[in-house]
């Protein structure tokens, strides 16, 4: 016992030695490239939060706050700009998606939808494997990728504890299609909020440029993963056979008002589906009925369900993800805001050049790598400026599909990732081997981002031009005004 | 749990002088008093009233018989500040509480000091062999005179263990059921034990795993079923209906948790404390290897460590 914690010691002492290291090589990498003092301190911290995530993922948010702290210590950032670069539009959204969902699973919206599942008739293992990289997709889509492998991974659980089947196979197969449903609209990940929101777009630019190139990546994904785990599905429908001959279910079934819950989702995305028009007839800001849809949908809620709503707010919100969320967006405003983002646009552009048709699988694969090794809204709030100055349409959507498949790549590389495995190790105390999941998630991750730069190269010549979409939204302003 | 008595010889914790050899005493709570007094003379024990009240005290708690004719009243004192070992024979029996028919032929009386715990059960382990003689009592309490007691108890050189260890305080017989039993016999051995966990062992008494009513429950109430803040629409245990109508055809290892607590059975005393708590468990598993030998459950744990 004092071995091993001798030995964590150790290992955290190198972890720590690691980090510092790293960072002072950035800043003196930085400073020989003539970075100003301010750009070398901004670079350093954000370097040392997305190391922290890499070396001390427990310690991630503290090390965010005392980076905080530096950058208004040497004046690098302000007190206005932290609140502006904040992004607590952003936040307030997933706290209003988060106490939706919450209150959706205690109405037993998501059970009825497992019992759903759990009791289909002439189930076999080939069916169990599309039922569930649909159903993980398409509620990544509705509602967020966290909560989508959360819930099916309690319905693959379920099945493999009735059938005693090793869930490994099916958990990740259900983590690969929430990651690329993840894409789909700007719900299912915070990386697609983000982006639509710096980029102006909406929910129905998603549905038209991001949910198509979504569902064929998600049909070429679910035909690979019925072949690469061809054997482990043979099995389950031999166990489900087995236990269909003996008449017996995958779990118990019980009677779930569901009505309720499905009303309220239904109304929360017709809502969020309309809030362009919806914004136009109000002549408020864009993207303002977004943010707000799931605020409001959740302040109802929580008037009818008040004597739950604490606990709600308390319970049900990530508090912690959210903070790190918000000193990460401050960070990145910093290097905004300092110019190194410009300084690194620059770079890209001198390099890469300006051709969008050449940039696009560029960003779209530095944004995959990245998201594989860091935390995907790290690497998308870095990026963000940088793509920006570049004003380009099908880059934007670039970023984001490589930034959503990408983190098929590793284990570490999306939330859901990370969230699967803590289940996994939870209720079974085993892991997957980084090795064993980056052999079936580079695969999944390379086809996926060649998909999507096919989709992108054919799809780019009918997106309208950004400047065009500037002109537009200058007329429609005046018109209001 | 060392108590400085480490490889002590238990024959050296009394003489001649602490044995009533073939007393003529037939009542327990005569002899009780009868071999205080006796090692108050001889050692000084403080109170013998106050004593007497703590070995009858414990006595009436549980038995004390730990072998067929053979009794250890005993009870831990703030007078003494060493192990004080008395012994008596009767050839006639004296009746103890625990089965009726049987009666105790060899008394070996232990007091030990308030404050270490592990003492009396280091000297119960160290005399633990000659329990599972048969007739060991009754052979003692043939010999003549009281020397010849002690010699047996010197000849055997019985030692008291560095440690009390898992074997020492488990409960040896325990109820089990197969791996390949069904989950209707698992649930009738969990109505019927009165117990909430039941060990499961393979045909060679491999622990396996263990069937537990709070897996059972979580069979009837998956997770699913339980993010619902309001389970009124279910009104009937209609979950359970599942369960019941296909308990006869469903394997225990449905609900078999294979996450359980267990030492091995040489493992120090300490460490079982050690599992209890860190996996608020209220019982851990001795195994000899992998197979099942004991079980200590918390509350025996408590009671034979504090109190004993």
């Amino acid at each position: 016992m004092v071995k091993k914690s001798k030995d964590g010691s150790l290992g955290m002492l190198v972890r720590g030695v690691c980090l510092l290291v790293l960072t002072g090589l950035v800043a003196v990498s930085a400073r020989s490239a003539q970075f100003e003092d301010q750009q070398v301190l901004s670079l350093s911290i954000f370097v040392m939060i997305i190391l922290a995530t890499l070396f001390f993922w427990k310690f991630r948010l503290a090390i965010a706050f005392i980076g905080i702290a530096m950058l208004l210590g040497f004046k690098a950032l302000t007190l206005q700009s932290f609140v502006e670069s904040s992004e607590l539009d952003i936040i307030l959204f997933l706290v209003g998606m988060m106490v939706t969902v919450g209150v959706l699973k205690e109405l037993g919206l998501f059970t009825w939808i497992i019992q759903m599942v759990l009791g289909m008739e002439h189930m076999t293992g080939q069916i169990f494997v599309t039922i569930i990289v649909f159903l993980s997709a398409l509620m990544a889509c509705a509602v967020d990728e966290v909560t989508s492998i959360v819930f099916v991974g309690a319905l693959i659980f379920q099945v493999c504890d009735t059938l005693k089947l090793k869930p490994v196979p099916f958990l990740m197969i259900a983590v690969m299609a929430t990651n690329i449903g993840s894409s789909g609209t700007m719900l299912g990940n915070p990386v697609g909020i983000l982006i639509g929101h710096k980029a102006g777009f909406g929910f129905e630019d998603f549905v038209v440029w991001a949910f198509p190139v979504m569902l064929i990546s998600l049909v070429i994904c679910l035909l690979i993963l019925l072949v690469w785990y061809k054997k482990e599905i043979a099995l389950l429908t031999e166990k489900l056979n087995e236990r269909r001959a003996e008449r017996l279910g995958l779990g118990p079934l019980v009677r779930v008002p569901y009505k309720r819950g499905l009303f309220i989702l239904v109304a929360m995305l017709t809502l969020i589906a309309s809030h362009r028009r919806l914004e136009n007839l109000l002549g408020v800001e864009d993207n303002t009925v977004l943010i707000v849809a799931p605020l409001l949908i959740a302040g109802i809620l929580m008037i009818w369900r008040h004597e739950r709503a604490r606990h709600y707010i308390e319970t049900e919100v990530e508090w912690w993800t959210l903070l790190f969320f918000m000193m990460l967006f401050v960070v990145a405003g910093t290097l905004e805001h300092t110019g190194v983002t410009d300084r690194v646009a620059s770079d890209f552009t001198a390099f890469f050049g300006t051709n969008p048709v050449v940039l696009t699988p560029v960003v779209i694969f530095v944004s995959a790598l990245g998201s594989a090794f860091v935390d995907n809204v790290v690497f998308v709030a870095a990026f963000i400026p940088v793509v920006r100055e570049l004003n380009s349409n099908p880059l934007w959507w670039a970023l984001l599909l490589g930034a959503c498949f990408g983190g098929n790549i590793t284990m570490i590389g999306s939330t859901a990732n990370i969230v699967a495995l803590g289940m996994l190790e939870k209720k079974y105390r085993t892991s997957i081997k980084f090795g064993e999941w980056l052999k079936l998630g580079a695969v999944i991750g390379l086809i996926t981002c060649l998909v999507a730069w096919g989709a992108l190269f054919i799809l780019s010549p009918y997106m309208p031009e950004r400047a065009a979409m500037s002109v537009q939204a200058e007329i429609l302003e005046e018109a209001l005004h | 749990m060392a108590s400085g008595l480490n490889g002590t010889n238990f024959a050296s914790l009394f003489t001649s002088k602490d044995t009533l050899c073939q007393t003529s005493i037939s009542d327990r709570d005569e002899l009780i008093q009868k071999m205080l007094e006796v090692l108050a003379l001889n050692h000084g024990i403080g109170n013998v009233e106050h004593a007497f009240q703590q070995v009858i005290e414990r006595e009436e708690k549980i038995s004390t018989v730990i072998a067929p004719g053979i009794a250890v009243p005993h009870a831990r004192l703030d007078a003494i500040d060493g192990i004080v070992v008395g012994v008596a024979t009767s050839r006639a029996g004296i009746k103890f509480n625990g089965d009726a028919n049987s009666k105790a032929h060899l008394v070996i009386m232990i007091l030990a000091p308030k404050d270490q715990p592990g003492v009396y059960l280091q000297a119960l382990s160290s005399f633990a062999k000659i329990l599972n003689e048969t007739g060991v009592a009754k052979r003692i309490a043939e010999m003549d005179n009281a020397e010849d007691v002690w010699r047996f108890f010197d000849r055997g050189g019985l030692v008291l263990p560095d440690y009390v260890c898992a074997g020492d305080i488990m409960t040896r017989d325990i109820a089990v059921v197969l791996e390949n039993d069904t989950l209707e016999h698992a649930i009738d051995m969990l109505v019927d034990q009165h117990d909430i966990d039941v060990p499961v062992v393979d045909k060679a008494g491999v622990l396996v795993g263990v069937v537990t009513a709070y897996e059972l429950l979580k069979v009837c109430l998956p997770d699913y079923i339980l993010w619902m803040d309001d389970l009124s629409p279910i009104i009937n245990f209609e979950p359970f209906a599942q369960v019941l109508r296909n308990e006869g055809k469903a394997w225990l290892t449905e609900i078999m948790a294979t996450d359980y607590a267990a030492v091995q059975v040489d493992a120090p005393a300490i460490q079982v404390a050690k599992e209890i708590t860190k996996r608020g468990s209220r019982q851990v598993y001795v195994l000899d290897d992998e197979k099942l030998v004991g079980e200590i459950r918390l509350q025996d744990f408590i009671d034979k460590v504090l109190r004993q």
